[in-house]
């Protein structure tokens, strides 16, 4: 019990420090993946078929495969193929690298679920709005979008939750995120070896976050409940 | 039919390998396609493991040797040595400086190539990976030269003795003192380890693991009856007073030497035999070594 007190504080400190770094790596792939997704399902819907064909076929081989593979090939490709290394070694590099893999799968998964939204809204109302002389692009912005968001907002805070998690699977190319840390202390790090807790305490981190999220989540469904 | 199956599969890895060259980073789509064909080629060798290894540094390779390593490294003024956390090899220090006797090791060759050392955790299965697409220079943390090493990485003279050693839980640790009784056990090793090698060679069933940390949590568990893992290692983690108080180590399955490796091709590997015979020649490599408590195992240069 003792060991466990003194060993506490240095194991939350890393973790501290690997969750930042989780953290980090989420919110910078919610703001690539959100506007970079909503291209992307403009592309999936256009009606200029070569550019709607590819679109679909880059979305089907990025959901069609492991984001770790990505990971992989998005970090170490540069240097093993073209003999450039552009990320470099360090933890900036990681980060970008994984940064970069996460938006693209991610902008994939979400442009689905915005084109399901915006799909989802009754063709009349565009009909309605260029009998009215409304140009596409202001129906888009006036009338679509605002029904959109409220429609996606349950999917969103499926895949967002799930994010947080799969945010774990950097790990591949040694990010060192939260997952990282736990898992240090079994092989052991700043003094502390062959302590499995640590790893399994990581659970407690995601968990508090995903709760959170979920209550921000309920909170904005809500707050979008004005018409049905 | 299989030939169809083939091609479309390369077809298929060339589209994937194009997209995500385009959109993740400036290489242009045709220079992307031409290399995924390249690696095509290399991806299928892959099953065939040692292989597989030659094929994937023969890019790596070919640039090597058009300029130097050391050209290489002391243009951008770093060496970066790939580690894992393995004490007492390397491992960080209260203030989170990276210590240990491979560490310090390797910053006194840096500085004697007149660059910075910058130390980069790794997965330690993805080190060829690391070290082929230059996103580290060495791998310096206390690696058993096996023939898979070897055959993969230009490695310099071993400068440590090691051994495998079997870890049981204490209270069953008489019953295995020799090799024989080792037949009914399912053992975790690390995942392309030496302990794997060794323990594969006695015919025993293994269960691979992805660290030697991982090996251990197993026994720990029980989800293994035992595990094999660097007797250095084994020193530092089990009996009393560290994390695993429960286990012990009994026999030795092997001895085997620690390296450090280089790509292949690189003339780093030579600079650093030079720079362990100078420094064993002047006693600071024993002084290191007594620092860390691994003079027993130091090997004379």
């Amino acid at each position: 019990m003792d060991l466990f007190l003194e060993q506490f504080p240095i194991v939350i400190r890393s973790l501290n420090v690997g969750f930042l770094q989780t953290l980090r790596l989420f919110f910078v792939t919610l703001i690539g993946a959100l506007p970079l997704g909503l291209l992307i399902s403009f592309g999936s819907m256009s009606r200029f078929q070569p550019l709607n064909t590819l679109t679909r076929i880059f979305v089907w081989i990025i959901r069609g495969t492991p984001l770790m593979i990505q990971l992989l090939i998005v970090y170490y490709f540069p240097g093993l193929v073209l003999g450039n290394a552009i990320w470099g070694g360090g933890e900036t590099g990681r980060f970008l690298a994984a940064s970069t893999a996460f938006i693209i799968n991610y902008a994939c998964y979400f442009s689905e679920i915005y084109r399901g939204g915006i799909q989802g809204i009754p063709v009349g109302q565009t009909e309605a709005g260029l009998v009215l002389g409304m140009t596409r692009s202001q129906i888009f912005f006036k009338v679509t979008l605002l029904q959109m968001i409220k429609r996606i907002v349950p999917p969103m805070s499926n895949e967002i939750i799930t994010l947080i998690k799969d945010t774990s699977l950097a790990r591949i190319i040694a990010l060192q995120e939260i997952i990282w840390a736990g898992q240090s202390f079994m092989k052991g790090s700043q003094g502390i070896s062959g302590v499995i807790w640590p790893l399994f305490f990581t659970a407690v981190y995601y968990l508090v976050c995903n709760g959170i999220l979920t209550l921000f989540f309920g909170w904005l469904e809500k707050k979008l409940d004005y018409f049905r | 039919m299989k030939k169809n199956i083939a091609l479309m599969l390369a077809l298929l890895m060339m589209a994937s390998l194009t997209a995500c060259s385009s959109s993740s980073d400036s290489a242009s789509d045709t220079t992307a396609a031409e290399t995924a064909a390249e690696t095509t080629a290399a991806e299928t060798a892959d099953d065939e493991e040692s292989s597989a290894a030659e094929e994937d540094t023969t890019a790596a390779e070919s640039a090597a040797a058009e300029d130097s390593d050391l050209a290489y490294i002391q243009e951008k003024g770093t060496l970066v040595v790939g580690i894992t956390d393995f004490e007492p090899m390397d491992y960080k220090d209260a203030d989170g400086n990276w210590i240990g006797f491979d560490a310090d090791m390797a910053t006194a060759f840096a500085e004697s190539l007149g660059v910075e050392v910058e130390f980069v955790e790794i997965d330690w299965d993805n080190k060829i990976l690391e070290l082929n697409s230059k996103s580290i220079d060495c791998v310096w943390n206390g690696m058993t030269l096996t023939s898979e090493v070897t055959s993969s990485m230009d490695c310099s003279n071993a400068y440590c003795n090691n051994a495998q050693v079997l870890i049981v839980p204490s209270d069953v640790a008489d019953q295995y003192q020799d090799t024989d009784s080792l037949a009914d056990l399912t053992i975790a090793v690390e995942a392309g380890s030496a302990g794997e090698e060794v323990v594969t060679e006695l015919g025993v069933a293994t269960t691979a693991v992805s660290s030697q940390a991982d090996a251990l949590m197993e026994v720990a568990a029980g989800t293994s009856d035992a595990a094999v893992i660097d007797a250095l290692m084994a020193a530092a983690m089990v009996g009393e007073g560290t994390g695993y108080e429960d286990l012990t180590y009994t026999i030795s399955l092997n001895s085997e030497e620690y390296g450090v490796g280089f790509r292949t091709g690189s003339d780093l590997a030579e600079l650093l035999n030079t720079f362990f015979s100078e420094s064993y020649a002047d006693g600071s490599m024993l002084e290191i070594a007594e620092t860390y408590g691994v003079q027993a195992a130091l090997i004379e240069q």
